[in-house]
């Protein structure tokens, strides 16, 4: 890749999508399923998802599994589902950039989604005038409407036809010139006219007006728009002011549920408001606690309702923005009778429990409440109670009548609550995710097998630092010592075939020559009585026949039927066995003279063997019969694998016994072979393929042709360092379900064959674990997992699932991380931490300290004591009821994660952690700044001074005010010296600056940072940092910084990157000389190679700009007197330009960008991450004819299978820049998801066979990545 | 003059239907401001940019997305006095 040529062309693939959610919905569109069994739709990135619920009998065990998840290549903005009157499951609306609505239904026999309805509203794009920002639909499954940040609102009305067919109507426009829309939901109003409802403010009047005192004055307005279904028009039915800090509305149950209307959500208050009755108000309760600010307003940010219908009962969920959620009810005004009438008399609120702020929030109706996280994990909640006994906890019952009519300037008591850990629910999933990734780096400091991905993630007090691995994770069950024998293999063994459970463990060791047996049963022990030979090491065991017990050693075969009659086979004189292998029916022996011997096991029991015994080859090296097929009584074909290089399919029917079908030759010694019949997961045919394993740690899959015996569509991936050895399974994923048989492969890291659940695909991924010498499928009462032998442990582990792909270790931070570093010659790593709005410990402490000299100081009448007074009243109460439901008990610092970190307006929490991630797996040092600093990069220099002794730089601003330009902040720099290997910090000294400090970077044994728009060279001193040189590098703020040799490359906050050169030597000057000439708001870059820059912007672009060929070898002349020192300047900027050379959209924000390997023995490629969980890979190509290929094959795919919201594919990867250089790889893969006839066309269209295709697509992610 | 008027009534349409589109005397504070309107239009559309925000301001993205509608009234301030 050095030589990046003017041509070069990248392969854009995405590892692992994002996963923060942008909009989720509950849905029903499986056929036949019960309505409670509710799925969840949601929108992550550019992907649409389809999970579902899957729990066990007793609610023990949970999963939230995705069944089906497509990219549509356009930014999803929100989704919705409704059901149709008379349809049987639910329709999908998608909202998109596209400036079409779409329309989906769940085809459940294809899993796919179908597109029913693509109707064009407006220009494609996000616009401000565009509908799809908001999307809401009719509860009765009538209309949905969409609607833009300003003016335009559009309507469709859906029917049903008689052949059970959706229209769609035409869009019917409700536009509103000059009005800005907050918020939009759809009213419950049973049968009647469809109505939804707008939150808006009308500029045009404040905007016309120059005293400002319009603007003053302004009015919010809560909006009805009627959808008169009989005169097929919408119309704005009812205006009326409402709160204007309102941000947030939700329909309230009409018809025969409940009085129809709008919860409308303000700062502070929520109200409910219609047209036909009075307004409710109640205050949104604000917490109470230590340091917590208490004329802090929370605002509402995510809510669901449930609603009874059989019942007519409702509620809602409302979540603030600190987590807190209440259960909002209505109560209805009595008429004379008694009767409750649709006339709603008060708001109830009470405090359920606390979440991690909400996405969106879905009640399931099975019991289960998910949280789509805005920051850090999705979590999937149980409800054990709807919190429906108001004795429990009467403090924190809360209700409206005591209010009445609130104005909203009118002053009252605020409401004040005491949040605490879970009560009402309890965590059920925790959905891994990456979002937010703050950045990642790939490395390998302990030279494990593959690099790692190290990446700071989270927000607040859920903050982490994770190692993320490529592979599954296991859950070991068992690990025992085996003593002081070295195990080569392993075999579980059933006593009976119609056994459910396996009865026998035997270890055979080669070392020691003999073989250890286990019964298997409640304890795995030591067998001391077994019918089974001890003294020698086995080469094969298993079950044959009914309950024939047969075990192969070197000098024999013994078989063990049923009534206990042991029969021995004795070898042929002077020979000995080497391999041997079998299935119900039938035994392969290799032999020592290159014979094989073969087994034909009859209804009674006993082996008969084939008199004649082929001689191969070259020495039997490894072996396989297929198992048998269900219903069959013999596999067809076996293979050999011979000393010299080879493998051969032999057919072992009986009819043709050992005749030779088809030879292959092979790279190296094969070591390992397996016949296995594995399902193909697209047609559903079960084929027979060949695993093989070779001596130089390669891993072969061929495909035996059944009627021939030919060998073809070899796959081929490189393992590890050791011969591979390989063991049929039966891998599962969960406990759930029975297993589909998979290859466990054993090298320098054990690797699982696997087809994936979700994408079909035959997938090799390594568990992480430390390596197995050998695996066999394990089932018991209690497991179902896998026996192993690691090292001299015997390990028995279940595979918790197979879908995820990634691993993760963590290690919890205290505030959201903003930039890490590695210790260049050690292992340790050091994150710099700062968190807005929020208390530090110390002003906490101090805050606290305040409160309680004022309470002191108030005596006992004070107004806070008397309200924790009555607290403690209401714990006492508690007590005394012996009630069931008790919070969970957390520590103060769980309960502090649990709740998040107090918040004060313009104060900041910030630190500089050490993390040891491979043996303390711990921080092991942290310490805090102080006076109100956050720290914002962190650097580990080397100075050339202190004879290259480490220091940990850190570079701060104080005061932040983000969002705020007015404000200008000053800015630190502290020196932090290393202890223990990196484990642990000493403050140094500490060095002001005019401005907050973005970047630092070592640079020759100095420090290069970078001040507002100026870069400068720094050296420590004994007392603060000493400048050396300084140069006007960027327009307005450097952001980050790098460098290679004598070139530094900065990037500005809003115009791209600046290549500087550092004339050293007496010169002493840093020159730049060259930038770029379009604006990218730069989040992250990295030297490609010495001329070529690979970056990624705020707006989602990822882009590699070149330095034009003269202007890199004039600024790397000699000395000060060349040709570079004395250029003009051009056009106001550097004298020289760069030139783009590739450039794709990603729709996520690259924070995090690096040229690394992510295999072992891959090639390099370029790897990026993105802010909502993105792991990409820019794949450079290598021939021009695989850059041909794919471009067609791209091209096919889009006009083939057009993504699914309506964006075009070109315009969407083309969003601010058109496409450069780059083929989607994520729009190739797409192919091996399309049905038969399209994989055909389109391949005949390259002129190539389908399988061709699919190993090329395939193979572009396998070769570099996983 | 049937040329000139329809040019005009195209124009008018035009701007009825596309916010923006300018005419002889757009002012400064009109320019600006619809410039300003469509740039916090667009932080709120592109999730990513919106929570890209929302972790730098270390507020949820709620409230970030309602500054930003609420800059959207009178994004550059209200408009200079109009000489006659």
């Amino acid at each position: 890749m050095a030589n990046t040529q003017s041509s070069q062309a990248f392969y854009s693939l995405t590892l692992e999508a994002s996963s923060a959610p942008t909009a989720a919905c509950t849905c029903n569109v499986i056929p036949g399923l019960k309505l409670q069994d509710q799925q969840i739709f949601e929108a992550r990135g550019q992907r649409l998802y389809l999970h579902r619920i899957i729990e066990n009998s007793d609610r023990t065990e949970v999963q939230v599994s995705t069944f089906l998840d497509q990219d549509v290549f356009g930014i999803v903005r929100g989704v919705s589902a409704f059901r149709i009157p008379g349809t049987s499951t639910d329709q999908l609306v998608v909202s998109s950039d596209s400036g079409r609505i779409v329309m989906l239904n769940y085809d459940a026999e294809k899993n796919v989604f179908k597109r029913i309805h693509l109707e064009t509203f407006g220009k494609s794009g996000i616009r401000r005038t565009i509908p799809g920002q908001y999307l809401a639909s009719d509860p009765k499954g009538r209309c949905c409407m969409l609607a833009s940040v300003e003016k335009n609102k559009v309507v469709y009305i859906v029917n049903r036809n008689a052949e059970g067919g959706i229209l769609i109507s035409s869009p019917h426009e409700a536009n509103q010139w000059a009005s800005l829309c907050f918020a939009v939901c759809a009213l419950d109003t049973g049968w009647e006219h469809p109505v939804f409802a707008t939150l808006e403010v009308d500029y045009n009047d404040a905007e016309n007006d120059p005293t400002g005192e319009t603007y003053e004055n302004r009015e919010k307005q809560l909006v009805y728009y009627t959808v008169d279904l009989g005169l097929n028009h919408v119309v704005k039915s009812w205006s009326d002011t409402v709160d204007y800090t309102a941000n947030m509305i939700f329909g309230v149950p009409g018809g025969a549920d409940g009085p129809s209307g709008v919860l409308v959500c303000c700062e502070d208050r929520i109200y409910y408001r219609h047209d036909k009755s009075g307004s409710l108000c109640i205050p949104i309760p604000r917490r109470k606690g230590a340091g917590e600010d208490q004329h802090r307003k929370r605002c509402i940010v995510a809510g669901c309702l449930h609603l009874a219908r059989t019942k007519h009962e409702f509620f809602f969920f409302l979540q603030t923005d600190d987590g807190d959620v209440f259960k909002l009810t209505m109560s209805m005004a009595e008429d004379d009778q008694g009767r409750p009438t649709a006339d709603p008399e008060a708001l109830h609120l009470k405090y359920y429990d606390t979440f991690p702020v909400a996405k969106h929030m879905l009640l399931i109706r099975k019991g289960y409440l998910y949280i789509a996280a805005e920051n850090g994990n999705n979590k999937l909640y149980h409800v054990t109670d709807l919190a429906d006994d108001p004795t429990v906890e009467p403090w924190n019952n809360f209700s409206s009548a005591e209010y009445g009519d609130l104005l909203p300037a009118q002053d009252y008591k605020p409401l004040y609550f005491k949040p605490r850990g879970l009560m009402y629910t309890s965590l059920a999933v925790d959905v891994p995710s990456l979002h937010p990734l703050m950045r990642t780096t790939v490395d390998n400091p302990l030279n494990e097998d593959a690099p790692q991905i190290y990446g700071i993630q989270g927000t607040g007090k859920r903050s982490k630092f994770k190692t993320i691995r490529h592979g599954l994770n296991i859950q070991e069950i068992v690990s025992s010592p085996l003593g002081n024998v070295d195990c080569s293999n392993l075999w579980s063994i059933k006593h009976r075939a119609s056994d459910q459970y396996h009865s026998y463990l035997l270890l055979s060791s080669d070392y020691a020559d003999k073989t250890i047996v286990l019964g298997i049963g409640d304890e795995v022990e030591t067998m001391e009585e077994s019918p089974f030979l001890t003294n020698r090491a086995t080469l094969e065991a298993g079950l044959m026949g009914d309950a024939t017990l047969v075990q192969v050693h070197a000098r024999g075969v013994r078989s063990i039927l049923e009534s206990g009659t042991i029969n021995e086979w004795p070898t042929p004189s002077h020979r000995t066995i080497v391999s041997a292998s079998a299935n119900e029916r039938q035994l392969l022996l290799g032999l020592s003279s290159a014979e094989l011997a073969f087994f034909f096991m009859g209804d009674d029991g006993v082996l008969n063997q084939l008199e004649e015994m082929p001689e191969m080859s070259g020495k039997v090296t490894a072996l396989s019969v297929g198992q048998t097929p269900k219903g069959q009584m013999q596999a067809k074909f076996a293979v050999v694998g011979c000393d010299d290089c080879t493998i051969r399919v032999l057919s072992i029917e009986l009819d043709s016994p050992l005749e030779p079908r088809s030879v292959q030759a092979l790279s190296a010694v094969p070591t390992s072979l397996e016949v296995v019949e594995q399902v193909d997961p697209t047609t559903g045919v079960g084929v027979t393929y060949v695993h093989i394993g070779l001596q130089s740690g390669l891993y072969l899959r061929a495909v035996i042709d059944e009627v021939t015996g030919e060998l073809g569509e070899v796959r081929t991936k490189f393992l590890g360092a050791k011969a591979t050895r390989l063991f049929p399974v039966n891998a599962s994923g969960g406990a759930a379900g029975e297993g589909e048989s998979s290859i466990l492969a054993c090298s320098s890291r054990p690797w699982l064959g696997y087809n994936h659940p979700l994408s079909q695909l035959y997938t090799l991924a390594p568990l992480v674990t430390s390596p197995l010498d050998a695996a066999r499928g394990f089932v018991s009462e209690h497991i179902n997992g896998l026996c192993a032998i690691q090292g001299t442990n015997l390990l028995i582990f279940e595979l918790s699932s197979l879908e995820g792909r990634l691993a993760t270790e963590e290690i919890a931070l205290k505030y959201t991380p903003r930039g890490m570093c590695r210790h260049p010659y050690g292992t340790t790593w050091w994150v710099a931490q700062s968190e807005g709005n929020v208390l530090s410990p110390r002003t906490k402490a101090t805050h606290i300290a305040n409160e309680e000299a004022k309470k002191l100081g108030n005596g006992v009448n004070g107004e806070d004591a008397k309200m924790e007074d009555g607290d403690e009243d209401g714990g006492v109460k508690i007590d005394e009821d012996g009630e069931k439901l008790t919070p969970e008990e957390l520590t103060p610092d769980e309960l502090e994660r649990h709740l998040g970190l107090t918040k004060a307006t313009g104060h900041w929490a910030s630190c500089i952690s050490a993390i040891d991630p491979y043996e303390a797996k711990a921080v092991t040092a942290t310490i805090e700044f102080e006076e109100n600093e956050a720290a914002l990069c962190v650097a580990a220099v080397p100075f050339e001074v202190r004879n290259w002794e480490v220091f940990v730089v850190v570079g701060t601003g104080q005061h932040l005010q983000p969002g705020n330009t007015m404000v200008q902040s000053k800015g630190y720099v502290h020196v932090f010296r290393v202890t223990d290997e990196g484990r642990g910090l000493e403050r140094v000294h500490r060095t002001e600056f005019t401005s907050p400090i973005y970047a630092l970077h070592p640079f020759h044994g100095r420090l290069a940072l970078g001040i507002g728009a100026e870069l400068f060279l720094y050296d420590i001193g004994m007392k603060h940092l000493l400048r050396k040189t300084r140069g006007a590098a960027v327009p307005n703020q450097i952001t980050s910084l790098t460098s290679q040799g004598n070139r530094l490359i900065a990037s500005d906050v809003s115009e791209s990157v600046t290549y500087i050169v550092y004339k050293g030597g007496d010169a002493n000057r840093l020159i730049p000389f060259a930038d770029d000439t379009v604006q990218r708001w730069t989040s992250s870059m990295t030297m490609l190679d010495y001329e070529t820059v690979a970056g990624g912007d705020k707006f989602g672009n990822l882009w590699l700009v070149r330095s034009p060929e003269q202007a890199s070898k004039e600024s790397d002349e000699e000395g000060i007197g060349g040709y570079i020192v004395n250029e003009r300047s051009y056009l106001g900027g550097a004298p020289y330009r760069l030139e783009l050379r590739a450039h794709t959209f990603t729709q996520d924000i690259p924070t995090s960008i690096q040229r690394t390997a992510l295999v072992a023995g891959g090639q390099e490629v370029l790897f990026w991450s993105g802010l909502e969980g993105t792991l990409g890979i820019m794949v450079p190509f290598v021939s021009r004819e695989d850059v041909e290929f794919f471009s067609q094959l791209e091209g096919l795919l889009r006009s083939e299978d057009p993504p699914l919201a309506g964006r075009d594919h070109l315009m969407y990867r083309g969003y601010y820049v058109p496409v450069k250089g780059v083929v989607d790889g994520d729009l190739c893969e797409r192919f091996l998801r399309l049905g038969f006839d399209a994989k055909q066309k389109i391949a005949g269209e390259v002129e190539r066979e389908v399988r061709e295709v699919e190993r090329k697509v395939q193979e572009m992610r396998s070769r570099v990545a996983f | 003059m049937a040329d000139k008027l329809r040019t005009q009534q195209q124009l008018e349409q035009l701007q009825n239907k596309y916010i923006g589109t300018g005419h002889a005397d757009t002012t400064k504070h009109e320019w600006t401001s619809n410039i300003q309107r469509d740039s916090y239009a667009s932080y709120q559309g592109h999730p990513p940019l919106l929570h890209y925000m929302s972790i730098g301001m270390g507020l949820p993205t709620e409230r970030v997305r309602m500054h930003c509608m609420e800059r959207m009234v009178l994004p550059v301030g209200v408009a200079p006095a109009v000489e006659d």
